[in-house]
């Protein structure tokens, strides 16, 4: 007679494990897609892919993302100016402030922002910032990325400070600090690692981010943003590349938005790499 | 420096609604340790928080009373004025962890523009060798406090608080957590501290040996109120209470 609670066992076991398989299938698909599509690419295209604004459409010659990949990298930058002093002063007034009544709204305001639809972030900038100054740019994309940075950055840095046990603030009172020096030489220091992780992810969050970017920087394919004059210009982003390119007939263009995507994926894959070196060792 | 003597009177604190010290009056006289001891719960942590006026950072906290710090009006003072001028070790040992060893110490110096360059030095060595402390970090004042034990640690806080030479020293039960050895060397600094400079120093201390131990006066407090007061020697060996005995017979 078979031992039937076995039986059941086995059978359960099987179908835990199929379907632990069937929900990380897509990943490994995607992820493998993207490397040997994309990966042709790029070696393909060499160091001009990099560089060198897409050829003409159809024209069977590839060209490359550069204005789409400095593009970007301006954006993580100016998304960073803006919105990481934004994002820590927000959490700092979140969690030391806590007795006032404007830090209760300030959290609250913050954690909705996490449940807007991105793209809404970027209808509001054109409404706000492209229409008054009459065209796209890279100034406005990085505004409407800077508030979907926000509320991530926040509450990761929120989270940070509020792991740092109590006895470390009574003892920097206890030595006759200010609350700002509290704060800052105290409390900041203790939580760096959680901090930087916090802008860490809010930047990776954004880079990859395409809605808020179509109504704010416009599709400058061919221009380089070279310089600071460059932000109030039009400019491009890897993950718009993508996203328009990849809608063309045309095989060269499709074949660059693949290009993009192994690109786009290396940049979010180093940034993690970098949180993972930062965590490793945490001793308090 | 002048002494400065510390002195409460009728001191009333309530913390959300419950009375937690009830019309409290002491005195800690300069150049002397002054033991608070009481069963937990008894009020002595809240006494000296809110003689250097940590007690403003507790939500719902509410004092009436008067505390004096020789002329200073410690509950009228700007806060930071007071917590300048008193030191305090807690029971946790809590030497900033992203500091050095050296920097942990020199903090409270640097902050308030007291010393830099060979005086801090100098000022820095002086308070690791009042905490007993010196001879195990001397060489090595630039690594971070993880790699030391707990009493060690706690020896580092008690340097911290030493570097501002404040003329009131306040203790939280800072052995409660802490090795026999690294115990015997912090109770040592608190009596050659106490003697040294005339400093005020006030320890809260839920062991009555302790207390017999290292202080000249007990001020023993149960369920918020004063209980009995006096030189070491007369509470140990006469207790004039009858709950005081029992404290001291380990009963209460």
């Amino acid at each position: 007679m078979p031992d039937w609670r076995r039986v059941k066992d086995r059978l359960f076991t099987a179908a835990t494990v199929a379907l632990a398989l069937l929900a990380v299938a897509p990943l490994f698909h995607i992820l493998a897609t993207v490397v040997v599509r994309g990966g042709s690419v790029i070696l393909r295209g060499g160091v001009s892919f990099f560089t060198d604004p897409p050829a003409y459409p159809g024209s069977g010659e590839l060209g490359g993302v550069g204005p789409a990949l400095l593009g970007t990298l301006w954006l993580g930058l100016v998304t960073s100016l803006i919105g990481v002093p934004l994002a820590l002063l927000t959490a700092i007034y979140i969690v030391e402030y806590r007795e006032g009544r404007l830090a209760r709204v300030a959290r609250v305001f913050t954690s909705s922002l996490l449940e807007v639809p991105t793209v809404l972030i970027g209808m509001l900038v054109f409404l706000v910032v492209v229409v008054p100054m009459g065209r796209y740019s890279l100034a406005a994309g990085s505004i409407a990325l800077a508030i979907v940075m926000l509320p991530y950055t926040v509450s990761y840095v929120e989270r940070a400070l509020e792991g740092v046990p109590r006895t470390y603030r009574e003892a920097g009172y206890s030595i006759g600090m200010t609350r700002a020096q509290v704060v800052f030489q105290v409390v900041m220091g203790i939580a760096s690692r959680g901090v930087a992780a916090g802008i860490l992810i809010g930047v990776a969050k954004v880079l990859s981010e395409t809605a808020p970017l179509l109504f704010t920087i416009g599709s400058a394919r061919g221009s380089y943003p070279t310089g600071p004059q460059s932000l109030l210009e039009p400019g491009d982003a890897l993950p718009l590349l993508i996203f328009q390119f990849a809608q063309t007939p045309y095989s060269n263009w499709q074949d660059l938005a693949w290009g993009a995507a192994l690109l786009l994926t290396l940049i979010i894959l180093a940034i993690f790499t970098l949180l993972r070196l930062l965590f490793r060792e945490v001793k308090l | 420096m002048e002494p400065v003597e510390v002195k409460v009177s009728d001191l009333n604190v309530w913390i959300g609604g419950s009375h937690i010290l009830k019309g409290v009056s002491m005195k800690a006289p300069p150049g002397a340790v002054t033991a608070v001891m009481g069963p937990s719960g008894s009020g002595k942590s809240t006494l000296i928080r809110v003689i250097n006026r940590l007690i403003d950072l507790i939500p719902g906290a509410r004092v009436e009373g008067k505390v004096l710090l020789g002329s200073l009006d410690a509950l009228r003072a700007d806060p930071y004025e007071v917590r300048r001028r008193t030191g305090m070790v807690f029971q946790e040992p809590n030497p900033f962890p992203h500091m050095t060893i050296y920097d942990n110490v020199a903090i409270g110096p640097r902050i308030h523009g007291l010393a830099r360059g060979e005086e801090l030095d100098r000022l820095v060595e002086w308070a690791l060798k009042m905490a007993h402390l010196w001879d195990e970090v001397k060489d090595r004042l630039r690594d971070y406090p993880h790699q030391l034990s707990g009493g060690q640690k706690q020896r580092l806080s008690l340097a911290r608080a030493l570097a501002l030479k404040p003329r009131v020293l306040l203790l939280d039960e800072p052995t409660a957590n802490i090795d026999p050895v690294s115990t015997v060397k912090i109770e040592r600094s608190i009596m050659e501290y106490a003697k040294t400079t005339m400093a005020t120093v006030i320890i809260v201390t839920h062991t009555p040996q302790q207390a017999a131990r290292i202080s000249d006066h007990i001020l023993f407090i149960y369920q918020g109120r004063v209980v009995e007061y006096g030189p070491t020697r007369e509470v140990v060996l006469h207790p004039r209470h009858d709950l005081t005995r029992k404290f001291l017979g380990g009963e209460v």
